[in-house]
């Protein structure tokens, strides 16, 4: 294992490869840690240190998932999130809108302009999200329960100064999306997922040491035992698939056969990885905006229905909560196993190559099989992320971790997800090379 | 990678959930159908075997220690820069 690691670094290929990914995220990090122009970077750190121990509340898992950069009203605040919250979403528009759907089967060409409105969206977000988070800076929100200087965060409330930050900010999110794809293209590992890992890794070690700190080291042993725990099942269920045998017929193109071998479709048991656990979160926090927008200044009374959320919808350790969660959660997996892995394509395509599940004629009755396969393994799949998602809330009711709990729900599954993805590209290029991967 | 269950797909697989669910009325009960057939499926997956888990787990792990190791040093370089450049002097 050593030894591979020694490999690594005596290939010059992978060695320049590992310096750039390594180089783009200390840039990452660096850009997390500049202040936006006109923000009181004194006042800032004042507030951020009087809030370690109680969460910002509300915006917890965006600051969790722009790796704290987001309560520091950096440069690059807004993170990652714009660029996968856009992606995500032209995934699902494909469903709705059909020119979508002609340009994704048009290959490399439409894919191109798949992207392209990727970027477009991501820009979009980025201003929304920059704007709200401006708004709600110079409000005094960020930190709900901070000290007077907290509500004076930005030092200039003139328009140009507003424009300015949501200018700056937005164009940090431009930036993020371009190193993504600068590692996907040139580095290791897919950048988008390395470097929302980057976020997750930064807060990780903070939000550990402050259980240790608040809750003794014997919880702090136990968690990290859980945390152990949950790294091994989530590997397990990573790795788990269910292979349909697919068998081509042979063929002669020219003087080479081609085909005529036996693989199988790869049906895992979690296909639709972390989406749908971020959709669930992102779609839980609507209720809370809502109510926070409808929030009466002090001495009226609110309204009935905004109690009700604020009693139900926003506090993690409510049942009620909970269940919702694991709900969507489910609803979501389903939603999106259906939009990634369309049985009909898969058969049109086998088709096409000449590939035959044994027994099963080709054409309909390959998709109508492959769809009963789908369907039966995506539901212990969806429970599987939905229990999973719960973990950081069940111990948010249970030792009393703040909702960055580091070992479950979105980070955990990301953290696992793309190291084996990154690891395995590793290996990948140091077998290529007759070495012995890091595998064995 | 172990396997439980040797896999033959067939054209009945589908044609009898068909059957089976089309002559059950009550929810209940396909429901209950619905999660043995599941379970059949279930028992058909390949699962990583002991080795493989512990490999894969270690690998991960080291990784992602080596990485917020790495994550964690850049963050006290960049605090400590940026406290140096946008700090009140004096404070």
């Amino acid at each position: 294992m050593f030894n591979a690691i020694g490999r690594i670094f005596r290939t010059p290929d992978l060695r320049r490869k590992l310096g750039f990914t390594l180089g783009i995220v200390a840039l990452f990090r660096l850009g997390s840690f500049i202040p936006a122009p006109f923000v009181d970077f004194g006042n800032v750190q004042a507030c951020l240190a009087a809030n370690q121990a109680g969460a910002a509340g509300l915006y917890d898992l965006v600051n969790l998932f722009s790796g704290g950069a987001l309560l520091q009203l950096s440069i690059f605040a807004l993170g990652i999130m714009p660029y996968i919250t856009a992606s995500i979403i032209v995934q699902l528009l494909r469903v709705v809108i059909p020119h979508f759907e002609t340009l994704y089967k048009e290959g490399q060409a439409g894919q191109g302009r798949l992207t392209q409105y990727t970027r477009y969206l991501t820009i979009a977000l980025g201003v929304l999200q920059s704007t709200t988070l401006i708004t709600v800076a110079r409000s005094g929100a960020l930190f709900p329960n901070g000290a007077p200087e907290c509500s004076q965060l930005i030092t200039n409330d003139a328009w140009y100064a507003i424009l300015l930050m949501v200018i700056t900010m937005t164009a940090g999110t431009g930036l993020i999306m371009w190193m993504g794809e600068l590692i996907t293209e040139r580095g290791i590992g897919n950048g988008m997922s390395l470097l929302i890992f980057t976020s997750i890794a930064a807060t990780f070690p903070g939000s550990l040491w402050s259980i240790g700190i608040s809750r003794g080291w014997d919880v702090f042993a136990i968690v990290l035992a859980i945390g152990l725990l949950v790294v091994v099942a989530v590997v397990y269920v990573e790795q788990s698939q269910r292979r349909i045998p697919v068998q081509y017929a042979k063929r002669m193109v020219g003087r080479r056969t081609y085909g005529g071998n036996n693989t199988y479709i790869p049906i895992k048991v979690n296909m639709a990885g972390v989406v749908p656990v971020i959709f669930a979160s992102s779609l839980l926090y609507l209720p809370a905006l809502i109510a926070q927008f409808n929030t009466p200044a002090a001495g009226e009374t609110p309204q009935p229905w905004v109690t009700w959320i604020t009693n139900y919808l926003t506090q993690g350790s409510h049942p009620l909560y909970m269940l919702m969660y694991f709900l969507l959660i489910v609803g979501f997996t389903y939603f999106y196993v259906a939009i990634t892995f369309n049985p009909d394509e898969v058969s049109e395509n086998m088709k096409k190559y000449g590939g035959f599940i044994p027994g099963i004629r080709a054409g309909r009755p390959t998709a109508e099989y492959l769809d009963y396969v789908l369907t039966r393994i995506t539901l212990p799949g969806s429970l599987y992320l939905g229990l999973v998602a719960l973990i950081p809330l069940i111990a948010f009711a249970w030792i009393g971790a703040d909702q960055n709990f580091p070992f479950g729900g979105a980070s955990i599954l990301i953290i696992v997800g793309v190291g084996l993805e990154t690891v395995k590209q590793i290996d990948a290029q140091l077998q290529q090379r007759h070495y012995e991967g890091l595998l064995r | 990678m172990a396997r439980k269950v040797i896999d033959e797909p067939s054209e009945d697989v589908v044609a009898n959930a068909k059957r089976d669910r089309a002559a059950r009325r009550n929810p209940f009960s396909r429901v209950a159908l619905f999660i043995r057939q599941v379970i059949a499926e279930l028992k058909k997956v390949v699962t990583p075997t002991r080795k493989e888990l512990l490999s894969f787990t270690t690998v991960v792990l080291v990784f992602v220690v080596i990485m917020m190791a790495i994550v964690w040093a850049f963050d006290q370089v960049f605090g400590w820069v940026v406290l140096y450049v946008f700090g009140t002097p004096g404070v």
